[in-house]
């Protein structure tokens, strides 16, 4: 008996060494870990749901709304207790007609708790089938998110661009500024430049969630702040008109690619910016289909470009204008002076497009007619470096500054730069090239604009800018943009007045007296140019200003490969100008 | 027979009815083993509270489990007491007859029980499925007591050892095959703490311990996959933290958020907003710890621990080898049960699934464990006369 007592006892010790076992333990881990224990049960609970702050949106001039946001469906994953069954997959990626593959990377890709959006914007047959079928769809979520809205879809695109999901790429660079996965980032135009201004600040909420990520109820909340509005200088219905009478003039001619800039003068203000081809900001905001992507990636024509700023071109004769103003302020030639077209000039054996010989010819009549012969003289008599000085002058070879991204410099004509690039000496030849802005001289359209801006105002250069100002959502003005003087010609008056009278007779008698006719209703000044393509067609150039007394219009218009300015461009210019003086509020009468 | 059974169960309720019964009550009353009563009903009574949250019974959602429970154990109270008009000792003449039965019942099981989770343990009887494999522990139990009866003492060489480790074995190797490795194991240990107290030679135990050890990696091969993943995820829970490490993981983190005073009764989070698994059933004590902290798992603790500190007591004092022998396995099976089902949930332990005896939601377990505790209280009505 007493041997079975006493391994009972031995069994009652091993009972309470496994109870005392179990107490330890239960201590251990509630009074010693139970802090890290709490934390780990509040992050297992609650989640931070990001509320994306509204992004700010686009008024042109008059206030006309032309950019907004609409509520979208977004389709997105929530794994948050068991990975997402490929069967879930492949319902979802027939459902969203998204590539199965897309979606398993994404997944891939995926930390923390955040929702993969599969699909945004989604129409309604599919949201009603995922939530009709919801036990079919487990770990598929619908969230609300706002849609970028191009209230005019390729109107304009070129200025303000266009958002979409920000990429890996784009996210490594840019982490530190506060970007995360799966936000929307502008990408072009003003969305791009004016980013961090348009996206305000995201709120959230913190919810607590049942094992499904079913909210149950919110704990705290912080509202977002919604991005600043932009007021721009755009004169909407003028964009629309200058548009229209692109597309018209392409449609017309055959040609598939333009660019125009209309701009006020005497403030820099740009009225309205137009690059062809085109494409619908609208397309990007759900993350571009293939299908779309390849139209604009493959078009020759570049449809993202935008030719106004990007686009560098040889001036043609607009440039007579920097070799006129020269000419005369270096007094290498008088007012007054005839010289005789002879047809082709000694040096380079050159003479006018089309063999045409003008005569005896004066400094405004050789620029209404846009004698070559009689620029190659002044070219030759001016020397190259005199050239550059006052291109350089008028702010060609630089960037002009204007808020948009991606801008060209163009090259002004120049000694130094051919020999450091090309390390090859400068040809005189070369010279009477570019004084007739052909060789080593690019401009962009928008440059172009800017010297013709010049002479409208008298020497005065304004910085370019399409940003009026910047307001937040009550209304605060939060940035204000007035013009800036960047420089004025350092030109007698006398000199800037000549040049007004030789453009001037450009729509009276000269090279655009065709298209205006002698009933124009504004006194309109004017240059023709025609861009030696050595590719294909010549590019065809206008640039214009008015009224002349008071100028408030400057337009500049290149038609690539239109052939001469005078056909391709000058209509486009005759007609954006129509609508400039037809539209009442758009004369504010100068400064 | 129908009258005694109504007479006896009205009778402790009603004292002053029946003057004759009224006797009968009191000399049962002097005799009953009132710690572990305490011990079993405060058990019982917290089971059906953290049930009842468990199973969120304050909210529209809530199941009837705390009914079905509660009914249940009223159902297993009265039958107990009605056991104890009978004498523990006719069980033994039983021994046999029991073994056999319960050898049909598995095989049913095997032949016409259905499955759930991958294991085939159930057998449907009208609304109530069945898990015979709670019950054959008890008839386990019951049967080697009456094989061991007069061997105690006897246990010196394998050769006295083997056709006892036989008669554990074919019933130990039906539940292993359902698969339920969690009952079969119970089985060992029920083997295990009946020829201890039945003065097995130590030496030829600690043989039997070593041969075993040596035949595990064998065993391993025998293993479902699932089984493996099991004893991987109780070495690691991060082997698999959204599969089987989950269970624990989730237990754990209820358990240690509970801290001292525990969440409060409904206000575990990790348990309403069912980040715990199984909650009701086997991850139950998870519950306790959540809710009612360190201090409600200690007191839970400290339960279990007299009533099978009262097991052994109760296996001291029996009156006779066969009571003996009995509360020691059924003591054995309750501390495997308690050991290995809590220190599952704390992560000391592989999941086996077994339940938690009178705490986890489920009607077999449940009457097992009541006709468990009733023979304990039967073995101790006869327990021997002390000198006075």
């Amino acid at each position: 008996m007493s041997d079975y007592e006493n391994r009972l006892k031995i069994l009652s010790g091993l009972i309470v060494c496994a109870v005392m076992l179990l107490i330890a333990r239960a201590g251990y881990l509630q009074v010693y870990q139970g802090d890290e224990y709490v934390r780990r049960a509040d992050g297992n609970r609650t989640r931070l749901i990001p509320t994306m702050a509204p992004r700010g949106t686009f008024f042109d001039r008059n206030g006309l709304s032309i950019v907004e946001n609409r509520p979208g469906f977004t389709v997105s994953l929530l794994p948050l207790t068991a990975p997402i069954k490929p069967e879930v997959v492949d319902r979802v990626s027939k459902l969203l007609n998204v590539p199965k593959e897309e979606i398993e990377a994404k997944i891939k890709a995926h930390t923390g708790y955040e929702p993969i959006r599969i699909k945004t914007d989604v129409g309604p047959e599919a949201l009603t089938v995922i939530e009709e079928q919801s036990a079919l769809y487990p770990g598929v979520i619908i969230e609300v998110q706002a849609v970028r809205d191009y209230l005019y879809k390729e109107q304009g695109a070129h200025i303000l661009g266009y958002v979409s999901e920000i990429s890996d790429m784009e996210l490594e660079e840019r982490k530190n500024e506060g970007y995360k996965t799966g936000d929307i980032i502008g990408q072009f135009g003003l969305e791009r430049v004016y980013d961090k201004e348009l996206r305000g600040k995201n709120g959230g909420e913190l919810v607590e969630v049942d094992v499904t990520g079913k909210p149950v109820q919110i704990l705290g909340q912080k509202e977002p702040m919604s991005g600043y509005d932009f007021h721009l200088t755009i004169d909407w219905r003028l964009q629309a008109a200058t548009e229209k009478a692109v597309d018209d003039q392409l449609n017309l001619i055959g040609a598939k690619a333009a660019a125009a800039v209309v701009m006020n003068p005497q403030t820099g203000e740009v009225l309205a910016l137009v690059s062809r081809p085109a494409f619908d900001p609208n397309l990007f905001v759900h993350g571009i289909s293939e299908k779309n992507w390849k139209l604009i990636n493959e078009n020759p024509y570049d449809p993202l470009g935008n030719k106004a700023i990007m686009g560098e071109y040889p001036p043609g004769s607009t440039f007579k204008i920097v070799t006129g103003t020269a000419a005369l302020s270096e007094e290498v030639v008088t007012p007054t002076e005839q010289i005789l077209d002879t047809g082709v000039y000694w040096l380079g054996e050159k003479g006018n497009a089309g063999g045409e010989v003008l005569g005896w010819l004066d400094f405004t009549s050789a620029l209404a007619h846009s004698d070559n012969y009689y620029f190659y003289e002044m070219g030759y008599r001016l020397g190259v470096d005199r050239l550059e000085k006052y291109a350089r002058m008028f702010g060609l070879g630089e960037k002009t500054g204007i808020n948009l991204p991606y801008e060209g410099e163009g090259l002004a004509p120049s000694r130094t730069y051919k020999e450091k690039y090309l390390e090859e000496e400068w040809y005189d030849s070369e010279t009477l090239d570019a004084a007739i802005g052909q060789g080593f001289n690019l401009v962009t359209p928008l440059q172009a604009a800017m010297v013709m801006g010049e002479i409208a105002a008298n020497g005065q250069r304004y910085k370019p800018y399409l940003v009026s100002k910047i307001v937040d959502s009550e209304g605060k003005i939060i940035k204000e943009y007035k013009p800036t003087l960047l420089s004025t010609l350092d030109v007698p008056d006398s000199v800037i007045q000549l040049v007004q009278q030789g453009l001037r007779d450009v729509t009276k008698e000269g090279t655009a007296a065709g298209v205006f006719g002698a009933y124009f209703p504004v006194d309109i000044a004017g240059k023709t140019g025609t861009a030696e393509n050595p590719q294909g067609a010549d590019h065809g150039w206008f640039v214009a200003y008015g009224p002349f007394n008071n100028p408030n219009i400057v337009v500049s218009v290149i038609v690539e490969n239109g052939g001469f300015g005078s056909q391709s461009a000058v209509p486009i210019g005759k007609k954006i100008l129509e609508a400039a003086f037809s539209i009442a509020g758009l004369m504010p009468g100068g400064r | 027979m129908p009258a005694l059974v109504a007479s006896a169960f009205f009778g402790a309720i009603c004292p002053t009815s029946f003057e004759r019964k009224v006797y009968m009550n009191k000399r049962w009353l002097r005799r009953m083993d009132f710690t572990l009563i305490f011990a079993t009903a405060a058990i019982i009574l917290m089971s059906l509270v953290i049930i009842g949250s468990a199973t969120h019974i304050n909210t529209a959602a809530g199941g009837s489990f705390v009914q079905r429970q509660g009914l249940f154990a009223l159902v297993n109270i009265a039958l107990a007491v009605f056991f104890m008009n009978f004498d523990y000792k006719m069980l033994q003449r039983y021994g046999m007859t029991l073994y056999w039965i319960n050898l049909a019942l598995l095989v049913a099981v095997m032949l016409f029980g259905h499955s759930a989770l991958g294991a085939q343990r159930w057998i449907q009887i009208g609304p109530i499925s069945l898990q015979p494999s709670e019950f054959s522990k008890i008839i386990m139990i019951i049967s080697l007591a009456a094989l061991l009866e007069d061997k105690v003492g006897k246990l010196n060489t394998l050769h006295d050892l083997l056709p006892i480790a036989a008669f554990v074995g074919v019933p130990f190797l039906l539940v292993l095959k359902q698969p339920d490795l969690g009952t079969s194991l119970v089985f060992i240990a029920i083997f295990l703490g009946m020829i201890f107290a039945a003065g097995v030679n130590l030496k030829l135990l600690g043989a039997i311990f070593g041969a075993g050890l040596l035949a595990s990696p064998i065993l391993w091969h025998f293993l479902k996959d699932y089984q493996k993943m099991r004893i991987l995820v109780f070495l690691d829970p991060n082997v698999d933290p959204l599969g089987s490490g989950y269970h624990i993981i989730q237990s754990e983190i209820a358990i240690g958020s509970g801290q001292l005073f525990g969440k409060g009764l409904f206000e575990g989070t990790q348990s309403q907003l069912d980040f715990l698994p199984e909650n009701h059933t086997d991850f139950i004590f998870a519950v306790v710890g959540e809710e009612l902290g360190f201090v409600g798992a200690a007191f839970l603790l400290i339960m279990y621990l007299i009533l099978l500190w009262r097991g052994i007591k109760i296996a001291r004092d029996a009156s006779d080898t066969f009571g003996m022998l009995l509360a020691v396995g059924i003591t054995s099976m309750l501390v495997f049960h308690v050991l290995v089902n809590i220190g599952m949930t704390m992560g000391i332990m592989p999941v086996t699934g077994i339940p938690l005896p009178l705490m986890s939601y489920g009607i077999s377990s449940l009457t097992t464990n009541i006709m468990s505790i009733a023979i304990l209280l039967n073995v101790y009505m006869k327990k021997q006369r002390l000198v006075f």
